[in-house]
């Protein structure tokens, strides 16, 4: 067991783990972009109409199911149950849209809570001054909206990421599927899953190390608005 | 549709299986908050060695998927001769997992609080250790509960994972009857009805807790 057959194996799983690496990112990413939008949407049904009525009451049992219940439950039963009724769903499909339909959940109470971050006396003010309510969403609620969303979305990827592992369970051939692969070929548990988890880590790291740029650059754009207003504002 | 004979008698099975999974989930947080404290604690010592062991721990282990970590325990510690039966390895690995989050948790409440308070206090003579323990502990462990509380309902889920390598709690269970018995709606509904009465309980749990040590 010197260094050099140790990197040469490390080189030989390398095209297995990126094969893996690649559909890991592909169901992760899917479930992050579909996850907002289902989340947005969700939270458009439970706010609609004041909130009164059924359909906020089901968006909360819906929220509170995949919030509540692990990830591989909801995996196993949306993979097997149709399987029941003869109904054959391919795994990468069903990977998709359990982790899609998980994060929207998680998705939901974030913009929930972005929302709310925007105090209603700007809404009433912007309104007041003729402000229509288009521009009022795009110029004062979503610039707001996401600076105040944007850590915890970020946080939601990381999680995304990490959670996905769980779709090897049902044989998508992600990172963790072609550890177990070249584990099952080599019998050499510890380095290679300790290489796969290096692997995550890049991803979650990269992933981590984006956000917060992005995050900086928002904050120095609030920054600068904020320069603006108080340099034209009215002094009473 | 839903055949109820057959539910009352995956009851009883699925109730000793939801304890098991009660108790793995709890010697996992037991494990969790104590590393969690003690990892907490050695980064408020200020020494830079632990600061920077604190950071390489929750780094690591909050970056790479619990599934991940529980591989490399269980399947993977063997070749370096630490041979763990399934629900030490899922125990083990879920109170390390979890202490990372647990860390971060007091950390964050640890940071809340004042530095005036902290400056005060050693104003007035008390030790490093002394401010610790009678200013910062009983403020931050409050502040930290509905967090810790937050927390305890994703170590239940996660605790789902210990299925894969074969610890007989719920999800293994619905396996089995599924397995056997070709039946699939009572066994997933059952499980899913249970994970969720869990967290439920779990979460009252947590406000009944916050209640009490509310001032």
């Amino acid at each position: 067991m010197n260094a050099a057959t140790l990197l040469e194996r490390l080189q030989a799983y390398l095209p297995v783990l990126l094969a893996g690496a690649a559909h890991t990112l592909l169901v992760s990413a899917v479930a992050i972009v579909a996850g907002f939008m289902l989340g947005a949407v969700l939270l458009g049904l439970s706010t609609a109409r004041g909130g009164r009525g059924v359909l906020p009451a089901l968006v909360s049992v819906y929220v509170s199911f995949f919030r509540g219940t692990p990830l591989l439950v909801q995996l196993l039963m949306v993979f097997y149950l149709p399987s029941a009724a003869g109904l054959e769903l391919p795994p990468l499909a069903a990977a998709m849209a359990v982790m899609a339909a998980n994060s929207a959940a998680f998705q939901c109470e974030i913009l929930r809570a972005g929302l709310s971050a925007v105090p209603g006396g700007q809404v009433e003010a912007a309104l007041a001054f003729g402000i229509s309510p288009r521009q009022v969403f795009r110029y004062i609620q979503l610039p707001q909206v996401a600076r105040a969303v944007w850590p915890a979305v970020v946080s939601e990827a990381i999680d995304v990421i990490k959670n996905s592992a769980i779709v090897s369970v049902i044989a998508v051939a992600d990172l963790a599927r072609g550890g177990r692969q070249i584990v099952a070929a080599n019998f050499r548990p510890l380095e290679v899953y300790m290489t796969v988890g290096v692997a995550y880590l890049l991803m979650t790291a990269a992933v981590f190390a984006g956000g917060s740029w992005i995050a900086r650059r928002m904050e120095r754009a609030s920054a600068a608005s904020t320069r603006v207003v108080n340099r034209t504002a009215i002094r009473t | 549709m839903i055949d109820f004979t057959l539910l009352g008698e995956l009851l009883p099975v699925f109730g000793q299986a939801a304890l098991r999974t009660l108790v793995l989930v709890a010697v996992g947080m037991a494990g969790g908050l104590v590393l969690g404290f003690a990892m907490n604690a050695a980064r408020e010592t200020g020494v830079r060695a632990l600061t920077a062991l604190y950071w390489a721990y929750t780094t690591v282990w909050r970056g790479v998927p619990f599934l991940v970590h529980l591989f490399i325990v269980y399947f993977g510690l063997p070749s370096a001769g630490v041979r763990l039966d399934p629900f030490q390895a899922a125990a083990l690995t879920l109170a390390v997992y979890s202490g990372a989050y647990f860390a971060e948790i007091f950390r964050a409440c640890w940071q809340r609080i004042g530095r005036g308070q902290i400056e005060a206090a050693r104003c007035m003579g008390l030790t490093r250790r002394q401010v610790f323990t009678h200013i910062a502990c009983p403020q931050a462990l409050r502040a930290s509960l509905p967090l810790i509380a937050n927390q305890a309902i994703l170590v239940m889920k996660e605790s789902a994972l210990a299925s894969v390598i074969t610890y007989p709690e719920l999800t293994m269970t619905a396996g089995k009857v599924v397995a056997e018995q070709f039946v699939y709606v009572e066994p997933y509904l059952l499980l899913a009805l249970a994970y969720w009465a869990l967290a439920v309980l779990i979460n009252r749990l947590g406000g009944y807790l916050r209640r009490r040590v509310a001032l």
